[in-house]
């Protein structure tokens, strides 16, 4: 056997044991930009499903050799950053590749809606599959449907108000940034369908039963937690700047005027008890406050919107930037207040953003009426870390010889 | 006529709680008088409607949900994590059917469990109409009862907003006057109630219904009460 025959031979079993299409990941030293474009790459490559971004991946025994397999109930949240993160590069680079990717992104969140069969409801994610895979049975609730109109695909229903947010926030960000004529109309479709949907059902996200999602509850006739009252806001506030139709800013008012969400949603950070804190929730105020105060421009709303805030940032100046989200936080105060509050200590945490490594973990697969334990590799997500380094870059927080 | 009606409904609802007096619960137990109350709700999902008025027989019924412990003593080889004895066992409905069998029990239907929870004034949730975060345990490792201020329902039930979900005995079927169409309805699925830690806040309201497989509970945290016919 000859050195040729053993390299070939390696290669197959490289690619037999990584049938992902990337495996070039950057070290934790190297220079932010390049660990970026590094985990951009591993993203596109290996958590692509039809334009929307696989959260986690589990590659083979466990997985398929297409990112197809596992926790996909959040898939929306790398999906919108990801498209957030190309909207923002397009505004800096003007590279039309930057565009394409973007509105392939968005096409794959108007497919999470034209998957269900029902206009304004999208599902949390989707699956091309001839066949339930076994993931569907023990790492979600019984919410994968077959779809209608689109035969050969399954999708995962029961979608939460912290999608909602993502939705509005991915898909406001695309069409304010990035999208051209053509996309900016199909973009305002997709908001004007999926907001008005949830207005028409007494402001609640509903399911394909009618029913409404465990954590779909915008209602003012029901109590509700104060972040969700700040989220209606903004969902309505993005859906009326993008359509300009008067129904959204009519419902924004309906729900200040007459329930007092502006007066609701200033305590939605919870500040104590401690252990009630909940760095999630701060992410989806975070993106609400920033598509809503950047909108408004009602002084007396905006004070309340900055009460709201003021409460979440004293929490977050504290943050030890464990959590993928806390350096944003601070970049998006600095945004929204205009103050210059990034000192080195900030600087360095942005610098010194990281991704994911790749890890080993065991999987009990049901198989009928038993389970089989499978080991795999599986990946994680980095696409918060580049949706920060592209808002960085935009807002001119971040230098790009980092 | 209708004056009539409502007058034999409120004779034998006095005739059925002076006749339950008389019974005094079991240990654990409370006493839910018979009688009429206010059931479903018009601004809930479609499938509780109608708001409407519904008779229960006497009955009693489970202070607390059944426990981690006290499902343990009825099936050995039933595990749950060291500590956690007195929170709420999380089983599917067959289990927990079999369960309140073997003790002389069963499990509630949706009236039973629907009374029990909000009284006979149609209030949202077990104490009122309104909503604190400290009324309810928020966790299903909780301890049965723990919620911060440990509000009880009319009748002096724990834990029927939150904790865990909580089985009834039937199968997910419209009320009665309701047309909107569902096709999950029949005897596929099984009713629960009361909401758990992994929900917004209206699935704790009394009226809210949820169906479930009932030998498939997948990540949903679900447990149980039993309740008792007076005989």
């Amino acid at each position: 056997m000859n050195f040729k025959t053993i390299l070939v031979i390696v290669f197959i079993f490289i690619e037999n044991i990584f049938p992902q299409k990337v495996n070039d990941f950057p070290s934790p030293e190297d220079p932010l930009f390049v660990r970026v474009d590094k985990y951009n790459k591993l993203i596109l490559g290996n958590h692509w499903n039809e334009g929307t971004i696989m959260q986690r991946v589990i590659f083979p025994p466990a997985g398929l050799d297409k990112p197809l397999i596992g926790p996909q109930a959040d898939c929306l949240d790398p999906t919108s950053e990801m498209l957030a993160a190309y909207s923002h590069k397009y505004f800096l680079t003007k590279n039309e590749n930057d565009r394409k990717i973007a509105n392939q992104i968005f096409e794959g969140i108007l497919k999470l809606e034209n998957v269900t069969g029902v206009p304004g409801l999208v599902a949390r994610s989707f699956n091309k599959t001839d066949k339930p895979l076994w993931h569907e049975e023990v790492m979600w609730y019984h919410e994968w449907h077959w779809s209608t109109s689109l035969p050969g695909y399954r999708w995962l229903g029961d979608l939460s108000s912290d999608k909602f947010v993502s939705i509005f926030y991915g898909v406001g960000t695309y069409w304010e940034f990035c999208a051209d004529d053509n996309y900016k109309i199909k973009a305002q479709g997709l908001i004007d369908r999926f907001v008005s949907r949830v207005i028409d059902n007494n402001f609640k996200l509903t399911d394909l039963d009618g029913k409404m999602t465990l954590w779909g509850n915008f209602c003012p006739d029901f109590p509700r937690q104060a972040l969700n009252s700040l989220e209606m806001l903004a969902g309505l506030k993005v859906a009326y700047v993008m359509t300009k139709k008067e129904k959204f800013n009519n419902a924004y008012k309906l729900l200040i005027e007459k329930y007092k969400y502006d007066d609701h949603q200033i305590l939605s950070k919870i500040i104590w008890p401690e252990e009630w804190q909940n760095k999630g929730d701060d992410y989806h105020a975070a993106r609400s406050l920033y598509m809503l105060m950047r909108y408004e421009d009602d002084p007396n709303l905006l004070i309340k919107y900055k009460m709201n805030l003021n409460r979440n940032w004293y929490s977050w100046k504290n943050y030890d930037f464990s959590f993928e989200d806390d350096i944003w936080f601070i970049m998006v105060y600095q945004i929204l207040t205009g103050e210059n509050i990034i000192n080195s200590k900030y600087e360095n945490a942005i610098k010194d953003m990281q991704g994911f490594q790749r890890t080993k973990n065991t999987y009990k697969i049901p198989t009928g009426n038993n389970f089989k334990m499978v080991e795999s590799e599986e990946e994680g997500i980095a696409s918060a870390m580049i949706r920060n380094y592209w808002f960085g870059r935009h807002y001119g927080l971040i230098d790009a010889s980092w | 006529m209708k004056v009539s009606v409502l007058f034999l409904l409120l004779f034998s609802t006095l005739l059925t709680a002076q006749n339950s007096e008389n019974n005094s619960p079991p240990q654990k137990m409370v006493l839910v008088p018979g009688g009429n109350f206010v059931m479903g709700s018009e601004i809930g999902d479609p499938d509780e409607k109608p708001r409407h008025i519904e008779f229960t027989e006497a009955f009693f019924i489970d202070i607390y949900e059944v426990s981690n412990a006290e499902f343990a003593e009825f099936d050995s080889t039933f595990k749950f994590p060291k500590g956690l004895e007195n929170s709420p066992a999380v089983v599917n409905w067959f289990m927990a059917d079999a369960y309140a069998k073997s003790i002389g029990k069963r499990l509630p239907t949706e009236k039973e469990w629907e009374k029990a929870a909000r009284g006979t004034d149609g209030r949202m949730f077990p104490w009122g109409n309104s909503f604190d975060e400290t009324f309810v345990a928020w966790d299903h490792k909780d301890e049965r009862g723990s919620a911060i201020a440990k509000p009880q329902s009319p009748y002096g039930c724990y834990d029927m907003s939150g904790s865990v979900w909580e089985w009834t005995s039937d199968w997910y079927k419209p009320y009665s006057g309701n047309i909107i169409p569902m096709e999950e309805y029949g005897e596929k699925y099984k009713v629960m109630r009361g909401g758990s830690n992994f929900n917004n806040f209206s699935f704790m309201r009394t009226s809210q219904r949820y169906y479930l497989l009932p030998d498939k509970i997948s990540k949903y945290f679900v447990g149980f009460r039993c309740v008792k016919d007076i005989k």
